[in-house]
């Protein structure tokens, strides 16, 4: 080793013995290395009393669009808002109030207190809407309740256009939910070492959502009440001590569906006796628990084992609905009144890193991951679309999973910035009631990550290889697949990564990222199912400086998706078929900000555009046309300002403006008639425009 | 061919590895002046005679009231190390680097920044920090946080956005598509799902210990056990969705038919190909539009009821 290596390393440790004399003994510790008792913080500028800032102001959205407001709720209005951000310290006690968007649809409040330093208090309170759909139509009535109903006079039809008061009938509806979420967290900090607190959360979930209905072959797309409430509790206590520390907490989620059930009138004409309506099941009720413990432990300067264990139950038991509402089937014998489900999950982990040097380093991990389904097992008599019968009784088939999982690493520290690393990973799932009942998939890998400078570029590799037990159908899955079929999450597969990432600083102002993933798999054994895939992305970034008051970012990005997959029409025949999906997925933007008036005034403008093309292509032996692409091209393009009045008093303005349109092969031009066997919701893609101005006032005390 | 492909790719790795590892070797670091043990003889107030770093004084790290805080102890050399040197050194003019610097111009690894950071906070959500990607990928906890600003940019959801979609390009385009998990909003964050701290083997960093489970917090309509599960369902959401964005509706990696298909080919309907030809204008088919499949087996994620083994109940 040159002394100039030699140099380095000894910087490296003495560096790292004195970040660890810190850590050990500074914050609240008992022997400080130094004499602090006249460390006065005279020059200290701690805030006296309460600061924060109010800002006050207005929103107005000029047209409306389910897709623009999907995530925010943002209709055609004018909202007035209220953001504030305050806080107060008297000692170690504090309080922080954090109030975002009041006045809009979405809005949260946070506030904590610190209850000296022995504690603190968390409280949230969230409003999260969700707009699903704003060109819905549909002639029931009863939308948002458990039971939908066609208008008095309905004739039913054997095919949607043969039902003469369909046009007639259709209502414009919207689908769309909202959650309101609660929380509220206590810690203690009893002493240094340890922390004991719980966090809980009431969400209330109100809408409608979509959902199909069905008597046989004939269908329609319905709208199913939404009204879930879900309560989720963690409680923990942890300790930390210089070397090692542990954690041990209970988490429960309990789920509560207001509806059980949505009846719907059958607007097709009857195909058998009585049904002249149907009953679907909506999510029951269920309940998870789970004990976890873990920790840490530095069995030394350089190692470290972490571990984990989780041991959870999910459980599920609500009633069972009537196997059918056709009052012409004599009522069916359950095996049982409800489910009893019940799922043991297991989870387990153990975490080993060890420095062997000042260049080697060792990592080794072994993850155990168990979901013991131990829902019985019963025969069920069951009818078909509440139209008659099954002849063939069925047992359900509560599906298991194990997975064991390990990782085996070496880093080599070429110097202490350079690293290269290589690793096996063996990833093995066991299933029960499936055609493969393990899989393994071995993985090699490579990584090299180097630093020079204001330069930084790490390169890595992977090649997988999964191979499975003998793929055997299902005995219970009637009628049976394809025997060449192999589902793509059992089939064996070979799987080769390959990524770069680089950033440099070329100039101090200027900053470049470079970052290129691809993934390939082959399916080489599949024969029916998926047979291939590839996907990479390329992005580039560009951060610069332009002047003292000037910056530009940049940034592009290019996702590719393919796809290939195979399908046989007659069973157990070599293929026929072939399908191609090519996704392409364009990111740019660019950002300005300037300072207009130093100190002053500030303006700037974003502008980002996507543009996303998913293309389709279904090749039987007569050589159809791909299907139209589907599309969504977004622009967005927002330009802003803020103005400083003074010290304590800031007016911000901003323009924003987003289009985007989109294409569905599947949804365009596609009425409630349009199917004969299908009265669909007549959805159409969106398309939009809207402005949002906005200006406010922001006050800083 | 594909072999000769994945070795001409090895071979370049290969030559990469062994070419940056050459360049690695010949070329030494600019050396660091080694640590010492000298504090500054005032603390912070020696500090602020240059630095200024007001809102640093409205976080939690600046209570001196509280004794787990750096400020009640050894105050600014608690993180960044004994500043007694580089104090005197920059007052009689010489360039003497603090022991401990952070951010992107820091000479120190990220381990060494790290390492105080570590010594509170190394508990809890932390304690798989040692062997996981972030701390692997030589991560500065400073990278991401901002300790001497008055709110952290981490602690907010655009912050964060907009710290992690910077690495993470390929999820950054995945928010623009046309469904999506609503990161771009701000109405959920990254550490909704993700704890970057470390968590889990399985590479994920996700916040609950499987991936299902993870899912389940906000969508737990879909736990279950149900009476008649689907198996993909039950055993890992991401086999036909992807969760940060996608360009076809529910998160969905490719539009039913065609992925029903990838796992579900008996005689009859389920293995025909549905071609252009079932679109409006030719023969329009329930099998491929609309919701597809969905239409009559809406029950995808599970069935309680009775006559749900179909999914169609």
């Amino acid at each position: 080793m040159s002394p100039a290596n030699l140099h380095v390393l000894v910087s490296v440790a003495l560096a790292a013995q004195a970040g660890a004399a810190f850590a050990q003994q500074s914050p609240g510790g008992t022997a400080l290395p130094v004499d602090t008792s006249k460390w006065e913080c005279k020059l200290c500028p701690y805030p006296k009393g309460s600061s924060g800032d109010v800002e006050v102001g207005a929103v107005n959205v000029d047209s409306d669009s389910f897709q623009f407001g999907r995530y925010t709720g943002l209709k055609k209005d004018t909202y007035l808002g209220l953001d504030a951000n305050a806080r107060s310290v008297q000692g170690a006690s504090y309080l922080d109030l954090q109030a975002s968007d009041l006045g809009l649809p979405y809005r949260s409040i946070d506030y904590e207190q610190g209850l000296s330093s022995m504690g603190k208090l968390n409280i949230r309170y969230a409003e999260l809407p969700f707009l699903s759909s704003d060109s819905a139509r549909t002639p029931f009535s009863g939308v948002g309740g458990s039971a939908l109903h066609l208008p008095p006079t309905w004739v039913p039809g054997t095919t949607t256009q043969t039902m003469p008061g369909l046009n007639s009938s259709l209502q414009d509806v919207n689908i769309e939910s909202g959650r309101k979420q609660f929380n509220f967290g206590l810690a203690a900090f009893p002493t240094r070492e340890w922390q004991i607190g719980m966090n809980a959360q009431h969400e209330t979930r109100e809408g409608t959502k979509r959902i199909g209905g069905t008597f046989f072959l004939n269908a329609a797309q319905l709208i199913a009440p939404v009204d879930y409430t879900t309560d989720q509790l963690e409680a923990y206590a942890s300790y930390a001590a210089p070397r090692w520390q542990v954690r041990f907490a209970y988490q429960g989620s309990k789920f509560t569906d207001g509806n059980t059930a949505l009846r719907w009138d059958n607007p097709f004409a009857e195909t058998l006796p009585g049904a002249t309506f149907g009953q679907l099941g909506l999510p029951p009720s269920n309940q998870f628990h789970q004990l976890s413990a873990s920790g840490g432990y530095d069995i030394s300067d350089g190692t470290r084992a972490t571990a984990m264990l989780a041991l959870g139950r999910m459980g599920q038991d609500e009633a069972f609905l009537p196997a059918t509402v056709n009052p012409t089937i004599a009522p069916v014998a359950l095996p049982r009144s409800s489910l009893d489900g019940r799922v043991d999950t297991t989870r387990a982990e153990l975490k080993l890193v060890s420095a062997l040097s000042a260049q080697w380093r060792l990592n080794a991990a072994y993850s155990y991951d168990d979901r013991n389904n131990k829902t019985p097992q019963s025969t069920f008599n069951w009818v078909t679309t509440d139209l008659q019968l099954s002849p063939t009784p069925r047992t359900n088939l509560p599906y298991s999973f194990t997975r064991n999982l390990f990782k085996v690493s070496a880093d080599y520290r070429v110097t202490p910035r350079d690293k290269a690393t290589l690793g096996v990973d063996r990833d093995a799932q066991d299933r029960t009631f499936q055609e493969v009942s393990k899989t393994t998939e071995n993985t090699a890998w490579a990584k090299y990550a180097l630093q020079r400078g204001q330069f930084d570029v790490s390169l890595n590799y992977a090649h997988s290889r999964r191979d499975g037990t003998a793929y055997t159908p299902v005995p219970q899955i009637s009628p049976p697949e394809n025997p060449l079929l192999r589902k793509y999450n059992m089939a064996d597969r070979d799987r080769d990564l390959v990524g770069v990432r680089a950033a440099a600083t070329p100039w101090e102002t200027v900053t470049i990222g470079l970052d290129y993933s691809q993934a390939k798999d082959n399916y080489n054994n599949s024969e029916v199912g998926l047979t291939y895939g590839r996907e990479y992305t390329v992005g580039v970034d560009l951060s610069a400086q332009l002047t003292e008051g000037t910056s530009l970012h940049l940034y592009y990005s290019r996702q590719s998706v393919k796809s290939n997959q195979a399908g046989a029409q007659s069973f157990s025949n070599p293929p026929d078929w072939t399908a191609n999906n090519t996704d392409t997925v364009q990111t740019a933007g660019i950002g300005l900000k300037h300072a207009l008036i130093p100190e002053t005034m500030d303006i700037g403008a974003d502008l980002t555009s996507s543009r996303s093309v998913g293309d389709i292509r279904v090749s039987t032996a007569l050589n159809e046309p791909g299907f139209p692409s589907i599309k969504s091209d977004l622009d967005s393009f927002k330009l802003w300002a803020t103005y400083k009045v003074k010290t304590y008093l800031m007016v911000r303005a901003s323009l924003w403006q987003e289009r985007y349109s989109s294409q569905n092969w599947a949804i365009d031009g596609v009425g409630p008639s349009t199917i004969p066997n299908v009265l669909t919701l007549g959805e159409t893609s969106p398309q939009y425009k809207v402005n949002v101005a906005s200006v406010s006032l922001r006050y800083r005390f | 061919m594909k072999n000769k492909h994945r070795l001409l790719a090895a071979a370049f790795i290969a030559a990469c590895f062994l070419t940056a590892a050459r360049v690695a070797a010949q070329e030494q670091d600019k050396a660091e002046p080694a640590a010492t043990s000298e504090y500054s003889e005032k603390g912070a107030d020696t500090c602020l005679g240059c630095h200024s770093v007001e809102p640093f004084f409205a976080t939690k790290h600046a209570r001196r009231e509280d004794p787990r805080t750096p400020f009640a102890g050894l105050q600014c050399e608690a993180c960044h190390g004994p500043g007694g040197q580089h104090a005197k050194g920059m007052a009689a003019g010489q360039l003497v680097p603090i022991t401990i610097a952070f951010g992107p111009k820091s000479k120190q690894t990220a381990a060494q920044q790290n390492r105080p950071c570590l010594g509170c906070h190394e508990r809890d959500a932390r304690i798989g920090w040692k062997g996981s990607q972030h701390e692997e990928a030589d991560l500065p906890c400073a990278s991401c946080h901002q300790l001497h600003t008055a709110r952290d940019r981490m602690l907010s959801a655009g912050g964060q956005a907009e710290r992690c979609l910077t690495c993470h390009i390929r999820q950054r385009g995945d928010f623009y598509k046309a469904t999506v998990h609503p990161v771009r909003y701000g109405t959920i964050r990254c550490s909704d799902c993700h704890n970057p701290h470390g968590s889990g083997v399985s590479g994920k960093l996700l916040v609950k210990s499987t991936l299902n489970q993870t899912c389940y917090t906000c969508h737990a309509e879909k736990r279950g056990p149900f009476l008649w599960e689907h198996a993909p369902v039950s055993e890992d959401c991401s086999l036909c969705h992807t969760p940060h964005g996608s360009v076809y509706p529910a998160l969905l990696k490719k539009p039913p038919p065609l992925l029903c298909q990838q796992c579900h080919a008996p005689a009859g309907h389920p293995s025909v190909a549905y071609t252009p030809q079932g679109l409006p204008g030719g023969t329009p088919s329930g099998f491929l539009l609309a919701g597809a499949c969905i239409n009559c087996h809406s029950q995808v994620h599970g069935s309680n009821h009775p006559s749900g083994a179909k999914l169609m109940r």
